[in-house]
């Protein structure tokens, strides 16, 4: 009894992104301007979903990384400093800011394997942490706000698409430069969940952990990698913004904590672990990038984004448990994935979660 | 999974909690909040035992406590809330547009920006409950609405000069005890009657506890849920109401950096994530020592950046020590 | 009478776990409710605590009319009282106020403390304990908080307690001061039911006896004194299939042990343990349940800390830090007793679930290809007979026989040559234990070293070569197993009982 293909979340997602393109297009023609809006919104969009899958790495265990947002300051303020202080060049850079990322979410995975504590605690803990440290290392290494430094190719990442390369008349699709490498990462990601074998033992360590560990799967150091891969994805979505900013500045991330639930939430990975959903990671971000940009161009405030936002994820998360009710119904199924023939079932576990 | 093991002694007498152990969080906290503020006396040459200073501290201490205790209700049946620092937000500017725009009395005003808080919180518990969507998400979602909401009574733009009765009350003092640290103290003394003494208050921390035995013993864990959600969004709304007293001014920003507090005053406090324990007093000591180290930034001049990084600090501390207890006791 | 399940069914897909079982409670009585493992015991009890709904059957109350549960607080209000095996107590409220939890004494919404503790003093009195009623349920041994449980029946005026192994965790002199307490309660009119695994216990104690067997009831609430041990013993495991004759290649007792432990000492408790196991060699380890086997197990593994001792791995010290190491060093896997919570990941599909220990071994570049993995699953599909749709299907929608299967799949595919496996049939329906005992004997024809944990005598003489028992963390003898139930049983009991309780 398999989840039938019209109760895939992903699908449900395409047709919502569909649809609303279409509604935003008959209301401002705008919305297809590609100057306007479509090659803004992939700078964007790129930013958040590299987020969400940050956010998804750790998702993948059943954990939560709080400190999303300000692993990719610290990580932007290293690529930063990088640039200003040893004048490195763009790539080195952007190595140093992911090193640095991918530390600082080893050293909150270790927190939570060797203690045992709640990820959510140590990542507000660390988060609480970082915001102060992070705006000290900017009052003491720039102006006190930014780095504003710009390596070569900083400015052509930035603000270049492929449609500004032509091979005589042939030219490349108007494509933001920094959009294949949110691609690459998210392919990357899901092939590393999907097929790699330390991808599955996080997601198998997320789905049981005592199972996992009778299994001969180092489980503490596979929390301490998931939580390495977020803080790294953290860097990567840090350094996207910067480059889209043009600054490397002491607010980047400061939003990032909100989106990171939405992208994966809305594309169908569940809070519990063991199962993750790359596309769906970015169908999420990209519905969410759509009405930010459609209710711009129909004028709405800035500030009441959020309402619509936030309804959005209640009425999809709502609908979604919906399909899955009607479709294990429809399938004559009981509940969720019960053992089918065992003389001592499971007691049914009781309301609060 | 513990062994099964034959126990050895029948029962372990010897860890039997009196009223006030010397070793409980509490105490500990009640400790350092003692040395902190006398070492924050003796190195400011006596200036936090000036009238002005500890006016300042206890009134800007109203806000956390009963922030930190809107969490803490919602921890007590192992759910959180994230909407606590909108709700306090957008609870503010509800009251403020009352006053200004609408023209109600004061009284009202403040009776229908704590009334909002309750709905909101109301609305959180029963999408809770009937979806069956995890509580972080939900509240996630709902922060994001009022975070919305929050610019939509007013713009961008203030609301002051309302009510100068109100504000004068606000800022006032009771017997040199300011009034909005008076409030705080009573919604406190209120919640920990609640949840020691009320039976509603009991069936919460049942359901938290152990909610397969609340259910077997008839209690609805539904209608815990419901409930702590809904006293959340109520004590978010108090504070949002003392806000509108204490400040004079009010705009859309309020509640911004509400909802680390929130976490950090339990957590601290010795309150547990996974639900059936809740603890008052830890909770506004936690509120009152993190407080302090705000006072000690501004004593010191130290850059503000400090505190931050430090309640960092001392919330990952907090739960280590708790942790390396538990394991101790076991 | 007060109250009588008649014949009660229970099906769930595959399998009849209640089959027309009948179980008669009088007032004033312990009754026994016995069987093996599966036999249909838990069924039973969650149908008459309202847990499960019966297919068939009914539930008659002492006032004659039909009971229909919608649920555990209906059977409580019909006063049947359970004391769980897993403890249904709220850890940090006080005595007082877990017992009285279901009627909570309330005045204009406060708790009236006055009358919680009466209640509790009460419902304690009535069981003769002395408890401090304010001390938190925290704080309390395994013991008190089961007399604590009782006294929760009592406060919500249980005619019938049904007791589930009250005594797995008690010491002997717990169980004793438990047992006071059953007869006082017995004296004051309540009907007891017992369920438990041990016989002389229950021949101290109960006057009735109902035995079940693959979900019918083949013993119907009657006289414990027309009994003896061997009779109980016969009519719970059915001599019809109580030994099944396997084919067994006799085993080289002089070649090198795959498996020793030399006087090894646990952090657990365990005191100077010694074995062997030998290549194509079925070591069974019996015992009660809480005598320490998995627990011994799981030190070999790492899991538990060994503080004196040694282990070896075919002739050589091994020092084993967790199940990977054992894996990939040793080659010795563990097919765990809790199959749901530790065997199978019941979420995931089973290609993976068998895959998991061989990922390292099937990547190439880190990378696994699901065609390597669906040929693992055709091939133990085959090998070990499993039902599945597909290697897709998630490891939850199997039956529990099939779910060992995966479990012990995933230690094959590894290529294991030690191989401990716990309680294997627990759960599992005769036919599907048949078909597991001839696969595990094969296992050891191909040449693996088994060691075989289990509480289930009648699969031990079928299994086991040799059969060692431990009592309290302790070896306490060793019988050369020669497949004959009437021998090996008594020479079991003997061990087990040796110096009488």
């Amino acid at each position: 009894m398999r989840i039938p293909f019209w109760a895939n979340p992903r699908l449900g997602l395409l047709v919502v992104i569909v649809v609303l393109v279409a509604v935003f297009t008959a209301l401002r023609p705008a919305f297809l301007d590609v100057g306007l809006t479509i090659v803004p919104m992939q700078s964007d969009l790129t930013v958040f979903v590299v987020v969400g899958l940050a956010q998804l790495a750790v998702l993948s265990l059943g954990h939560m990384n709080l400190a999303v947002g300000r692993m990719a300051a610290v990580s932007a303020f290293a690529s930063g400093w990088a640039y200003d202080k040893l004048d490195v060049p763009l790539p080195v850079g952007l190595l140093i800011g992911l090193a640095v990322g991918a530390l600082v979410g080893a050293a909150a995975g270790w927190t939570i394997a060797a203690t045992g504590v709640n990820s959510f605690v140590v990542t507000l803990a660390l988060d609480f942490a970082l915001i102060g440290l992070v705006s000290l290392l900017y009052s003491t290494f720039s102006d006190g706000v930014a780095f504003h430094v710009a390596p070569a190719g900083l400015d052509i990442l930035r603000g270049d698409t492929f449609a500004d390369y032509c091979m005589g008349d042939l030219c490349g699709p108007p494509i933001p430069l920094v959009v294949p490498i949110a691609l690459v990462a998210a392919l990357a990601v899901g092939v590393f969940f999907r097929n790699s074998r330390l991808g599955r033992e996080i997601l198998m360590t997320g789905s049981n952990l005592q199972a996992a560990r009778l299994s001969g799967i180092p489980t503490r150091r596979r929390v301490i990698q998931a939580h390495m891969l977020s803080g790294l994805l953290a860097a990567l979505a840090g350094f996207l913004l910067a480059v889209n900013n043009g600054a490397f500045s002491a607010d980047i991330g400061g939003s990032f904590l909100l989106p990171s639930f939405l992208g994966p939430v809305l594309g169908g990975t569940l809070l519990a672990g063991g199962a993750v959903s790359v596309l769906g990671t970015v169908f999420g971000a990209a519905l969410t990038e759509v009405i930010q940009t459609g209710l711009n161009l129909l004028q709405f405030e800035v500030e009441k984004f959020k309402i619509y936002i936030g309804i959005v994820l209640l009425v999809a998360l709502s609908l979604d448990r919906l399909r899955h009710v009607l479709a294990e119904r429809r399938s004559g199924g009981t509940a969720a994935p019960r053992p089918a023939a065992d003389p001592v079932p499971a007691e049914h576990s009781g309301g609060a979660a | 999974m513990t062994s099964t093991r034959p126990t050895i002694e029948s029962g372990p007498t010897d860890r039997v909690r009196p009223a006030i152990s010397l070793r409980s969080t509490e105490f500990t906290l009640a400790v350092l909040a003692v040395v902190a503020y006398i070492v924050l006396a003796l190195t400011t040459h006596g200036s936090v035992l000036h009238a002005d200073t500890l006016t300042a501290i206890f009134q800007f201490l109203a806000v956390p406590v009963v922030i930190g205790l809107a969490q803490m209700v919602v921890l007590g049946v192992g759910q959180m809330n994230l909407s606590v620092g909108v709700v306090t937000g957008f609870c503010a500017m509800v009251t403020a547009w009352l006053m200004v725009d609408v023209g109600l009395p004061a009284w009202l005003a403040l009776v229908a920006g704590m009334a909002t808080g309750a709905m909101i919180g109301l609305a959180n518990g029963l999408i809770v409950v009937l979806t069956r969507i995890n509580g972080f998400i939900v509240t996630l979602a709902t922060m994001t609405v009022i975070d919305g909401l929050r610019y939509g009574v007013h713009g961008t733009a203030t609301y002051q000069g309302y009510s100068p009765g109100l504000t004068k009350l606000g800022q006032g003092a009771i017997l040199g005890v300011p009034t909005v640290f008076l409030v705080a103290v009573l919604v406190a003394i209120a919640v920990a009657v609640f949840f020691r003494r009320m039976a509603a208050g009991r069936r919460l921390l049942a359901s938290g506890g152990n909610p397969l035995a609340a259910r077997l013993s008839g209690v609805s864990n539904d209608r815990s849920l419901v409930l702590a959600h809904l006293l959340s969004g109520l004590l978010a709304g108090v504070a949002g109401v003392i806000v509108v007293a204490l400040s004079g001014s009010v705009n859309a920003t309020i509640g911004d950096d509400l909802l680390l507090p929130s976490f950090a005053a339990p957590i601290i406090g010795g309150v547990a994530l996974a639900g059936g324990v809740v603890s008052v007093v830890g909770t506004c000591l936690a509120a009152l020592i993190v407080r302090l180290v705000d006072v000690a930034q501004a004593q010191y001049s130290i850059n503000p950046d400090w505190v931050d990084l430090i309640v960092g600090a001392v919330v990952l501390g907090a739960v280590l020590i708790t942790q390396l207890r538990g394991r101790a006791a076991k | 009478m007060t109250v009588t399940a008649e014949k009660l069914v229970k099906v769930f897909p595959g399998v009849r776990a209640l089959d027309e079982a009948t179980l008669r409670l009088e007032p004033g009585s312990v009754h026994a409710l016995l069987g093996e493992n599966g036999a249909g015991k838990s069924t039973l009890i969650k149908i008459m605590t309202g847990v499960l709904r019966p297919d068939g059957g009914r539930i008659v109350l002492a006032d004659g009319g039909d009971a229909h549960f919608g649920g555990p607080h209906d059977a409580q209000r019909a006063g049947i009282g359970v004391v769980h095996q897993e403890r249904n107590l709220i850890p940090a409220f006080s005595v007082a106020e877990n017992i009285a939890l279901s009627a909570v004494p309330q005045r204009f919404g406060f708790v009236e403390r006055k009358t919680t503790r009466a209640i509790a003093k009460r419902c304690l009195d009535q069981l003769q304990v002395e408890l401090d009623v304010d001390r938190p349920v925290s704080s309390l041994s395994v013991a008190q908080m089961q007399l604590v449980e009782i006294a929760k029946a009592l406060a919500v005026d249980s005619q019938v307690l049904l007791l589930d192994e009250p005594t797995a965790s008690l010491t002997s002199d717990e169980a004793q001061r438990l047992f006071t307490v059953m007869r006082a309660l017995r004296d004051q009119g309540h009907a007891i039911v017992l369920v438990s695994h041990k016989l002389d216990e229950v021949f101290a104690i109960a006057d009735t006896v109902t035995v079940l067997r693959d979900g019918r009831s083949v013993a119907e609430a009657q006289p414990l004194a027309d009994f003896g041990h061997d009779e109980i013993v016969d009519l719970m495991v059915g001599r019809a299939h109580a030994v099944l004759e396997l084919a067994r290649t006799p085993v080289d007792r002089d070649a090198v042990p795959a498996l020793e432990l030399d006087n090894v000492s646990t952090a657990d408790g365990h005191r100077d343990v010694s074995l062997t196991v030998r290549p194509g060699e079925i070591v069974g380890l019996y015992g009660l349940v809480g005598a320490g086997r998995s627990e011994l197990a799981r030190a070999v593994l790492g899991l538990d800390t060994i503080t004196a001792g040694a282990v070896k791995i075919r002739g050589e010290r091994a020092r084993i830090r967790d199940v990977g190491e054992a894996l990939r060093r040793y080659r010795m896997g563990y097919v765990t007793e809790n199959r749901k919570e530790e065997g199978v990941f019941l979420e995931q599909p089973i290609s993976r679930n068998i895959a998991v220990t061989v990922w390292r071994r099937l990547a190439r570049f880190g990378l696994v290809r699901s065609r390597d993995e669906n040929a693992l699953v055709s091939t133990y599909q085959e090998r070990l007979g499993m039902r599945l749709s597909g290697p897709a299907q998630l490891a939850g929608q199997l039956s529990g026989g099939n779910q060992q299967k995966v479990s012990l799949a995933k230690w094959l595919a590894a290529d294991c040559d030690i191989l401990v496996i716990d309680e294997p049939t627990v759960g599992i329906d005769v036919r599907t234990k048949a078909a597991f005992h001839e696969l595990i004997v094969g296992l050891a024809t191909d040449g693996l070293a088994i060691l075989l944990i289990s509480s289930d005598l009648p699969e031990m003489v079928t299994l086991a070569d040799r059969v060692l028992v431990m009592r309290d963390h302790q070896l306490v003898g060793e019988i050369d197993n020669a497949h004959d139930y009437e021998r090996t049983s008594q020479a079991v009991g003997r061990l087990l009982h040796m110096t009488g309780r």
